[in-house]
């Protein structure tokens, strides 16, 4: 029992600092430009490619091909197609970065196939230890160590480092940080390599745990953790990777918790609480400031 | 640059939002160290002039120069390192952000550290009650407070020149004096202060000379005192019909 | 008169030019009737969505939800009994004992996805902007969710087959057309003209007493019937129904050619259709192929999407307001004196 206990609160940890990553990729970029950036799933789904295409390279370079992969096609992105809309309306943005995620999406397919691709990657973290009893998957302790080590560093980031407190200024107040000297290009570009870092992470991360490589891996991992965002609070970095945090590990919890017929809405439950939440709470349950417009 | 020559000129400026004229045609100088006020009531044109300069606007027409270099083309980014500083309508603090960490902002483009941490503690001596609340998130200061931060914010980047929008826009009186207070300490320091006012009182009571502007263009000029005195200055300040023509050079 | 007649002339003009369309068609290949028929029932999407975000400026995912709806329930509502006992044998025996005519079912399709509409709309048009998009968004995965996993109704994953295919090009233009005539006949009333108003300034409406809220929520309940219209359309062109067909790929082909076409008026969300209709015809020749004696030149397969998503991003970019650049089709005669 304590077993079952154990594991699941192991599960729902891992699942849950996947997501927190996640969110904190797409919160990152909501932050500086008010763009919900769903071609962060492609972010993820190039850098599995790129681990796929590299594969036969000795490990630290194909971690450095995955990575650097996001990374390019994070500050590519955001140089040739949102920085045209960088003062157009979050409708806009929304709608565009659907279209760059899609055109991703697709040309990729074009230049591979939409099938998915088995790749055995870390397949040592497949091995599992005994900890206090109980036998747990390597990779989902990696997995929560890496979350924690990842949110922490860039905790140290933004709060202790000069760019850090130029890119958390420009974040609740665009304009006057420019007028303070902060340049928007850097803050910018910084960001989204940023993400680009957190997407190839979470995309090392899930291709060691799935095994797969296909052209929606990206995608259904970015809807659940924008939810998350939408939860914890949009354009609050904290409130974005609790709410990826938490969504993630409901989607777990629900899974141990609800009876066998409604196991398969857990999906439908937690959007239903996503709704709520916008509902009766549509700042998020961590608001950032800034983001109401005044009359 | 001679000597004699004004820090800023504005020349001829206008500028435009499409059909919109807020400034139609505007001459200006600030010398060295000298305080200016522009007074005038909504809608004048101040705040697009202050844009102009600043690089937030593009002007339509004219030349603008500062310490006998064009401003024409520079980015808003860049006017800190030109010696300008902003201080825009409504404070702008980052209310997230501490005191401390709103201050250091303010010298994002200087590089001596040292000197940037003597400035921020010779401010904090002068204004100790802000001193007291270093870390504390600037969103739980009053409104006279915030003011301060902004102000002393802007002062931190060792300007030439700073521009105030407005600083006692939507501040009870009291906070004001604690606005005007930081104007006042840094009087005769040598750096310019351009002070975009709708409350004539508080800007005249500090500026060596006074402009007052009205549907884009300045309708008057002269010392407080000679303004203060001018039959024609309630006239141009709420755009009544006036005797006298144009001046404000 | 005249007057009249102008104010009429967009609905007119674009009648005509789809029926022109269809009549062309109708002496083609069967091959181009299908892609015909296709264009016609992506246009009766594109309309139901252009019917709430042209009006009320608010841009919604959940649309193919309202289509999955509609196609869902004149599925079951029109498949033989016998075929239901088959696909879905935990039905509820009533359902399954049902076997109604085509058209009384595709209207029933209509009001359910207009009902669930209404449903969802009474909390979430309180919400502002990015707020409600995301929300839509919500409905979206919520309905496919649900869908996809409600076994005993929809046979979740599994396609229902053998539905009566009566939509060919002829019933596909009729639907456009009534389609285009309620969208047309909407946004020509009060409710509509006010809700466009709040779309400039919120808080300017509101302080005028308009109710946002209210006629935002007409807006979509009306959205909702037609986009259910457009997924029973299109159940009874392919005369299959999956849940995995009215999810993420069908959103983006919608919102697609709304953008593209112009979100702010009915000729936009017509032209949408039409030019993105022709222009998959267009690129999918090019993947089959020119054949030159033994080669074939061909463009690879998925082409077409990524130029699609690519066209989307340039018009997004340069030309925001569409193709149509938020006006009506322009009276031809030229201004004349009344």
């Amino acid at each position: 029992m304590i077993d079952r206990i154990i594991q699941t609160l192991v599960d729902a940890l891992s699942v849950g600092g996947l997501y927190a990553l996640t969110a904190l990729g797409i919160g990152l970029i909501f932050g500086v430009m008010r763009l919900i950036n769903f071609a962060h799933g492609e972010l993820i789904m190039v850098t599995g490619y790129a681990l796929l295409a590299a594969f036969a390279l000795p490990l630290p370079l194909v971690l450095l091909f995955g990575f650097l992969a996001a990374i390019v096609l994070a500050l590519v992105t955001e140089r040739v197609a949102f920085r045209p809309l960088r003062n157009a309306n979050p409708a806009t943005l929304l709608i565009s970065s659907f279209a760059v995620s899609f055109l991703l999406q697709k040309t990729l397919i074009l230049f591979v196939d939409s099938r998915p691709k088995g790749i055995d990657f870390l397949p040592a973290l497949g091995r599992q230890i005994e900890v206090v009893g109980v036998r747990l998957q390597i990779l989902q302790l990696v997995i929560i160590a890496v979350s924690v080590v990842l949110l922490a560093a860039l905790t140290w980031f933004l709060r202790a480092t000069a760019v850090g407190l130029q890119m958390r200024a420009a974040a609740e107040d665009f304009r006057m940080a420019r007028v303070l000297g902060v340049r928007a290009n850097r803050v910018i570009a910084i960001a989204f390599a940023l993400s680009g870092i957190l997407a190839a992470t979470v995309s090392c991360l899930v291709v060691a745990q799935t095994g797969i490589v296909q052209p929606r891996m990206g995608a259904q991992l970015v809807i659940i953790a924008f939810v998350g965002t939408v939860i914890g609070g949009l354009g609050s970095l904290t409130g974005a990777a609790l709410g990826g945090f938490l969504v993630g590990a409901a989607t777990i919890l629900l899974q141990a918790l609800l009876p066998p017929d409604l196991r398969v809405f857990r999906e439908a439950f937690v959007f239903v609480a996503v709704t709520l939440v916008i509902l009766f709470r549509p700042q998020g349950l961590i608001p950032a400031r800034g983001l109401r417009e005044r009359v | 640059m001679s000597k004699g020559d004004p820090l800023l000129r504005v020349s001829g400026v206008a500028v435009r939002y499409g059909p919109i004229a807020a400034v139609r045609d505007v001459d200006l100088t600030v010398g060295a160290g000298e305080i200016v006020a522009i007074v005038g009531p909504n809608g004048a044109g101040k705040t697009s002039l202050l844009s102009a300069i600043a690089g937030i606007e593009r002007p339509a027409a004219g030349t603008i120069e500062f310490a006998g270099r064009s401003l024409a083309g520079v980015v808003l980014e860049d006017i800190v390192t030109r010696g300008i500083a902003l201080v825009p309508e409504g404070r702008h603090i980052f209310a997230s952000l501490t005191v401390q960490e709103n201050l250091m902002l303010g010298a994002t483009t200087r590089g001596d550290g040292d000197a940037v941490r003597a400035d921020m503690d010779r401010f904090f001596g002068t204004f100790p009650i802000l001193g007291r609340r270093r870390q504390q998130p600037a969103g739980q200061l009053s409104g006279g407070e915030q003011q301060q931060l902004a102000i002393a914010r802007a002062l931190l980047s060792r300007p030439r020149l700073l521009m105030l929008d407005e600083p006692s826009l939507g501040l009870a009186p009291m906070m004001v004096d604690q606005a005007y207070a930081v104007l006042r300490s840094i009087r005769g320091s040598g750096v310019a202060i351009l002070l975009v006012e709708q409350n004539a009182e508080r800007a005249f009571a500090l500026a060596d000379r006074a402009l007052v502007m009205n549907g884009g263009v300045f309708v008057l000029g002269g010392t407080p005192a000679e303004l203060g005195a001018h039959p024609d200055f309630d006239a141009a300040y709420f755009g009544i019909g006036m005797q006298s023509e144009q001046a404000g050079r | 008169m005249t007057n009249a007649v102008r104010r009429v002339w967009p609905l007119v003009a674009l009648t005509l030019l789809l029926t022109m369309i269809v009549a062309i068609a109708s002496f083609a290949p069967d091959v181009l009737q299908r892609r015909t028929t296709q264009g016609l029932v992506n246009l009766v999407a594109v309309v139901g969505l252009y019917v709430f975000v042209g009006n009320s400026g608010v841009l919604s995912f959940g649309n193919v939800a309202f289509m999955a709806v509609g196609a869902y329930v004149s599925a079951l509502l029109t498949m033989k009994a016998a075929a239901k006992s088959v696909f879905l044998p935990d039905l509820p025996s009533f359902i399954a004992a049902l076997e109604w005519p085509t058209l009384p079912a595709a209207l029933a399709g209509g009001i359910a996805a207009a009902l669930l509409a209404f449903l969802v709309g009474l909390p979430l048009m309180r919400l502002s902007g990015i707020s409600a998009s995301i929300a839509t968004f919500a409905v979206l995965v919520i309905t496919y969710a649900v869908l996809g996993n409600w076994t005993s109704v929809t046979g979740g994953q599994n396609s229902l087959m053998g539905l009566p295919i009566y939509v060919g090009v002829w019933t596909g233009l009729g639907w456009a057309i009534a389609a285009i005539v309620v969208a047309f006949v909407y946004q020509e009333s009060r409710s509509a003209l006010l809700l466009r108003a709040s779309r400039e300034d919120e808080t300017a409406a509101e302080a005028s007493g308009v109710n946002v809220v209210r006629h935002r929520l007409i807006a979509f309940t009306i959205s909702g019937f037609i986009s259910g219209i457009a997924g029973v359309l299109l159940a009874h062109f392919l005369g299959t129904v999956r849940v995995e067909t009215f999810y993420l790929d069908l959103t983006f082909l919608i919102v697609a050619m709304l953008v593209i076409g112009g979100m702010g008026s009915l000729t936009g969300a017509v032209l949408g259709a039409v030019v993105i209709a022709a222009l998959t015809e267009l690129l999918r020749q090019a993947e089959i192929g020119l054949t030159l004696g033994a080669t074939t030149i061909a463009a690879p397969a998925g082409t077409g999407d990524a130029i699609l998503a690519l066209i989307m991003l340039l018009i997004i970019i340069f030309r925001p307001k569409g193709i149509a650049g938020g006006k009506e089709i322009g009276w031809p005669f030229g201004r004349s004196t009344p």
